[in-house]
């Protein structure tokens, strides 16, 4: 139980953070940790077996998500 | 859920959604959709519907990239 209110800690404070700041290549670590911290309140939340499958989809499609926005943010692949 | 932690969810979504709406640059309003379904999908977990959870965890980066190649072509 306590795992979940430090983990849920953890989002709001990543959330704050990556709202507040200015610079969108500062924005973008927070993102990340938003999402690491996410799945794993997902993870807690229900006591299921297919909880898992849930927290590692979104584990890898936020992950995706960031490292798509920070590529593009940085010039792309260049060709 | 607990209450304590269904106000730390729903903070998030709604910080996510005013954010989404008041930011004007492109990258931050993507960043700040990102939040928004962080935010949302442990609701869904937490009332059962798992599959409805992993759609929704494996359609919205797609989204993400989708709306990624409109925000490249505008900048080029």
């Amino acid at each position: 139980m306590i795992a979940l209110y430090i983990v849920a800690a953890i989002a709001v404070f990543a959330a704050i953070r990556a709202i507040v700041e200015k610079n969108t290549g500062r924005k973008l670590p927070y993102a990340n940790v938003l999402s690491f911290a996410v799945s794993g309140a997902l993870v807690l939340l229900l006591d299921h077996p297919l909880s898992l499958v849930a927290a590692a989809a979104y584990f890898v499609g936020s992950t995706l998500e960031s490292n798509a926005i920070a590529s593009t943010y940085s010039g792309g692949v260049k060709r | 859920m607990i209450p304590a932690l269904e106000a730390a969810f729903g903070f998030i979504a709604l910080a996510g959604a005013v954010s989404a709406a008041l930011i004007r640059d492109s990258y931050g309003k993507l960043i700040s959709l990102g939040i928004l379904v962080a935010g949302t999908l442990p609701f869904i977990v937490d009332r059962g519907y798992i599959d409805v959870a992993v759609t929704a965890a494996l359609i919205a980066p797609i989204a993400t990239i989708f709306v990624l190649m409109a925000v490249r072509r505008e900048e080029a």
